[in-house]
């Protein structure tokens, strides 16, 4: 730590927020808001998945060559460089599962429209496109063919019924304010605007919520 | 099945985040800096104190290399004050969060120092200094129950009259269930679109979510025809007019 350092430390003009922990804050709210929202949400732009992944991956070979010196000193930095890595990979294999049982369970709603595939990974688009024609052939295989072709479909929308389930998307989440602003919210009985303030904690539909949480101006919790 | 838990934070998983809460300690060793993922701790060289996450802070406490310090609101004095805002100077809404962090320039003005550029990441608990000794007296936190919860499960040596607190602490979950329980009471009278819940803790959400979730889907599912004739109605009454305010929020 040299001068420049200490200053820019004491320095009020510049935000003190160092990037591993804006990345650990917006893996976390990401984590958090797909544990919590009803549909799945974009994937993260701006490669922060691939920061992480490398970060990762740097921090394992680093395991690696301290584990080669059993020197006690260095002993207990390496079980909490451990600890704090699994505590990391948990968060990345729990938003990955989160988002992959959300993708299971509403495939076909999520391949229907260019608009709604965007918002899966490369992977996770290969994933659904495989599992989903895996799933279809099964069915194919062992009923639908024996069905008229003209009923063979897995998403068919004729007479206004679609066949694919989609979420709901209005189910009451929670949401946490990150800026003053004022909030409207579709209800049963009224709609209504209020003022809400920074940390104030919202209930409302997620239909509502979701514009102020692409704005950023708030959180799922 | 790729994920077995229902949507919405379980408790173990609000537990997790609450580790991520910074806390104050008093190393007891020398330690030197150490890389992480998260950025480098600080070294710790006794008995200066530092701010370092709750998981690691626990860590050092199982090995006895540091002790932790309680933060302010966590004492007797400020736990009896707030049971007495909680009972007496507010009985229906829950205490106020903390304020969010303030720092003063070199003018004299305070600044918030959250408020960030427009691409600066907002920090949000667990990431806040909530926990750590410069947080103020007599305001819970998001994750306070979960914290003193630990706290006294791990360090309750560090904490004075630990066992005053924990007896109020239990007072003071009982009181802010309590009023949980009569703000869902209110929505019998009716389900507007946005409901606050102004000072609830994350545990006290964690818990009640999944009743709380279930009135209101009830809530709506039962009204959904109400409320589509209502809509129909109000475009009919004079669909310019009711419009406008709509769209101009959305602009905001």
């Amino acid at each position: 730590m040299d001068i420049d350092d200490i200053l820019r430390e004491v320095d009020p003009t510049v935000s003190g927020v160092p990037n591993e922990t804006s990345d650990l804050q917006s893996l976390t709210r990401l984590w958090v808001a797909e544990r919590s929202a009803p549909e799945l949400l974009e994937w993260p732009s701006g490669g922060l998945f691939e920061r992480i992944n490398d970060r990762i991956k740097a921090q394992i070979e680093k395991i690696e060559i301290l584990t080669g010196d059993m020197d006690p000193k260095t002993n207990f930095a390496l079980i909490v460089i451990q600890t704090e890595l699994e505590r990391y990979k948990f968060l990345v294999r729990s938003y990955l599962r989160a988002r992959i049982a959300k993708i299971d369970k509403h495939t076909l709603h999520y391949l229907s429209s260019e608009e709604l595939r965007n918002r899966l990974s490369e992977t996770e688009l290969a994933y659904a496109t495989r599992h989903q024609a895996l799933l279809h052939n099964h069915y194919l295989s062992s009923f639908l063919s024996s069905f008229p072709t003209q009923l063979q479909n897995l998403n068919d929308t004729a007479g206004n019924v679609s066949m694919i389930d989609s979420p709901d998307l209005d189910a009451a989440v929670f949401i946490r304010m990150l800026r003053d602003r004022q909030v409207t919210g579709q209800g049963t009985d009224a709609d209504i605007t209020l003022n809400a303030s920074n940390g104030e904690i919202l209930i409302l539909r997620w239909s509502s919520a979701k514009s102020i949480v692409e704005d950023g101006d708030a959180e799922l919790v | 099945m790729a994920l077995p838990l229902p949507p919405g934070l379980v408790p173990s998983e609000v537990a997790f985040l609450c580790e991520m809460e910074h806390v104050t300690i008093v190393p007891r060793q020398r330690l030197e800096s150490i890389e992480l993922l998260s950025g480098a701790t600080p070294s710790l060289r006794p008995p200066r104190r530092e701010d370092i996450p709750l998981w690691l802070a626990l860590l050092l406490k199982k090995q006895r290399r540091a002790n932790i310090l309680p933060p302010p609101w966590l004492h007797v004095d400020s736990l009896r004050d707030l049971i007495h805002h909680e009972t007496v100077t507010d009985p229906t809404g829950w205490s106020l969060p903390p304020p969010p962090p303030v720092r003063a320039d070199g003018r004299g003005n305070a600044r918030r120092l959250n408020s960030g550029g427009p691409d600066a990441t907002v920090l949000s608990p667990p990431f806040l200094p909530s926990c750590t000794s410069s947080a103020p007296a007599g305001a819970l936190p998001y994750h306070w129950f979960e914290f003193a919860e630990m706290l006294l499960a791990h360090a309750s040596d560090d904490i004075p009259a630990a066992s005053d607190v924990r007896s109020l602490l239990r007072d003071l979950q009982e009181v802010r269930a309590a009023k949980m329980r009569t703000s869902i009471a209110g929505l019998e009278s009716g389900v507007d679109g946005v409901m606050s819940l102004l000072g609830v803790g994350a545990m006290e959400l964690s818990e009640s979510r999944g009743f709380v979730t279930g009135v209101v889907e009830g809530v709506r599912k039962l009204g959904a025809s109400a409320e589509a004739s209502r809509r129909e109605e109000e475009e009919e009454r004079g669909g310019a007019d009711d419009d406008e305010p709509s769209d101009d929020d959305m602009g905001i």
